[in-house]
């Protein structure tokens, strides 16, 4: 009899959600959700503020990379274009997508901000082929839009978090704001070398 | 038109194509229907991709069904193994020939209409059965079996409360039993009593006629894999899930004439009454499966020869009584 009593609590509330919201998020090609900031899935490589290709072929991406999928081949110094300065430049940039652990380092790493990763959901592929990046693909998806955390901007977000500096000593006239501060927030140079001394 | 309508052969051909076809897509479209509402029990949308509001998803499971490889196990028996499930369909659409539709729509008027659904139906047993041994795979053979005692053990509650409306109404013409709900005395109203308990009863041995959850323990995928069903690829797999669907479809019409007074209604008589108390007592075999769990086997078994054997024993008496003595 309870069972039975239970049984009809269960169809009350199976028959009260037809009539209730959808918890689904929809599909992301219909629409989909807004994904968080610091979402992260496939790669983009962008242009920086003078129009240039912001890659300038250092390779550290290539040396950090856990899983070795990036390939630099550094294109060495030339003019710039729009500048007219001599800068570095890659000649060729690859990215095998299905070995990356999204771990973000190649990112993070990046002297120039000239990797970002994308905040869209990853479209899977029919091939592999599919998910290697070429230097051309990398190059287009510089328009998707990209996750926050990004060269620059994570470094700024890890300085935010740091503890604040303690204020200045009091007996010296407070010195111009843009100053105060910034030596003393520089921790003390370790002792480095001290070990190579004999 | 008159010749159609003089000539018994033709009539039946003709007849039989139309509610053939008909079914057949009702029971494509009610998987959609079902994946749909189930969704929306689960507060999900079901199918969305294909076709708008993914109503073509019954066309691309076909598609799909059908350009699958035909597997045959080797150790089967292959003459039952193909065999069970267009025999299983043919015996699910032939109860349908009887029914009377709406006033005078009859594709065969038999005297004996509640008698010949009843038989063909416990007849699907045997497909069932032929599935469950010929497909030589031990979960097969086990959901066969259960399938087989299952449909013994259910057949009597589903006859003694399909007796009630044979004596409310006296007669076994499924024409003559709607007629006698008239006016909307329908039996599952009135006399208030053995009708209504009847009638949730015969719905119940239905479910179970039909392997529906709760009383799926033939096919029982947590249990079984996935019952008399798991050698079975392609389109047999196709045929043995529709006819299902249709058997699901049948109980619900033969629920729905015999109990909710068929094409009886307010306003005009006609079909569409009984497409739609048959379409709601779908609707809520489908609620009744997406809420509950399955029974256990013994559980089961003991649910039928306990409670649903005396009841409905009581409602005959009870129907009888009445019958008698009002």
């Amino acid at each position: 009899m309870i069972g039975l009593l239970q049984a009809f609590s269960a169809l009350r509330i199976t028959g009260l959600n037809l009539f209730r919201a959808k918890n689904t998020e929809p599909l992301p090609w219909d629409g989909g959700r807004v994904r968080p900031e610091r979402y992260r899935t496939s790669f983009a490589l962008v242009h920086n503020s003078d129009g240039d290709e912001a890659c300038i072929g250092c390779k550290m991406c290539e040396k950090i990379c856990p899983s070795q999928i990036i390939t630099v081949v550094p294109g060495g110094r030339a003019p710039s274009p729009n500048t007219g300065k001599p800068r570095g430049t890659a000649k060729d940039f690859t990215l095998d997508v299905n070995a990356c652990i999204h771990c973000e380092l190649c990112v993070q790493v990046c002297p120039e901000d000239a990797i970002v990763m994308l905040r869209v959901p990853e479209v899977p592929g029919f091939s592999r082929e599919e998910l290697f990046l070429s230097m051309e693909k990398l190059y287009a998806n510089e328009k998707v839009p990209a996750s926050w955390g990004t060269g620059a901007l994570l470094i700024g977000m890890q300085a935010e978090g740091q503890p604040k500096p303690p204020p200045p000593p009091a007996k010296a006239a407070p010195p111009p704001a843009t100053t105060a501060g910034v030596p003393e927030a520089t921790p003390p140079a370790p002792a480095a070398g001290g070990g190579e001394t004999p | 038109m008159s010749v159609i309508l003089e000539n018994p052969w033709l009539l039946g051909a003709v007849a039989g194509f139309v509610v053939i076809n008909a079914m057949m897509v009702t029971a494509a479209w009610s998987i959609w229907f079902e994946r749909k509402f189930a969704g929306a029990m689960q507060n999900r949308p079901g199918p969305t991709q294909v076709g708008w509001a993914g109503l073509l998803q019954p066309v691309a499971d076909l598609l799909k069904l059908i350009q699958k490889e035909d597997i045959v196990p080797t150790n089967a028996d292959r003459a039952l193994f193909n065999l069970a499930p267009p025999l299983g369909m043919i015996l699910v659409l032939a109860g349908l020939a009887v029914f009377p539709w709406a006033p005078g729509w009859v594709p065969a008027d038999l005297d004996i209409g509640l008698l010949f659904i009843l038989s063909i139906s416990s007849l699907i047993t045997i497909p069932v059965w032929m599935a469950g041994w010929a497909s030589n795979n031990k979960y097969a053979l086990l959901g066969g079996m259960r399938a087989a005692a299952q449909a013994v053990s259910f057949e009597v509650p589903l006859l003694l409360s399909a007796l009630v409306p044979i004596i409310l109404g006296g007669s076994l013409r499924l024409g003559d039993i709607v007629a006698a709900q008239a006016d909307g005395r329908w039996f599952a109203l009135w006399p208030p009593g053995p009708g209504s308990v009847a009638f949730v009863l015969f719905m119940l041995a239905s479910l179970a006629e039909a392997n529906r959850i709760p009383f799926d323990i033939p096919e029982a995928e947590s249990e079984l894999v996935a019952g008399i069903t798991t050698e079975y690829v392609g389109m047999k797999f196709g045929l043995i899930y529709l006819a299902e669907y249709l058997h699901t479809a049948v109980s619900s019409l033969l629920g729905a004439t015999l109990f909710l007074g068929g094409w009886d209604g307010p306003g005009p008589d006609g079909i569409h009454w009984l497409l739609l108390k048959s379409f709601a007592l779908f609707a809520g075999i489908f609620w009744v499966r997406w809420t509950l769990l399955r029974y256990r086997a013994d559980q089961f078994m003991a649910l039928c020869w306990r409670v649903f054997v005396p009841v409905s024993l009581a409602c005959v008496a009870v129907a009888a009584v009445w019958r008698v003595y009002a």
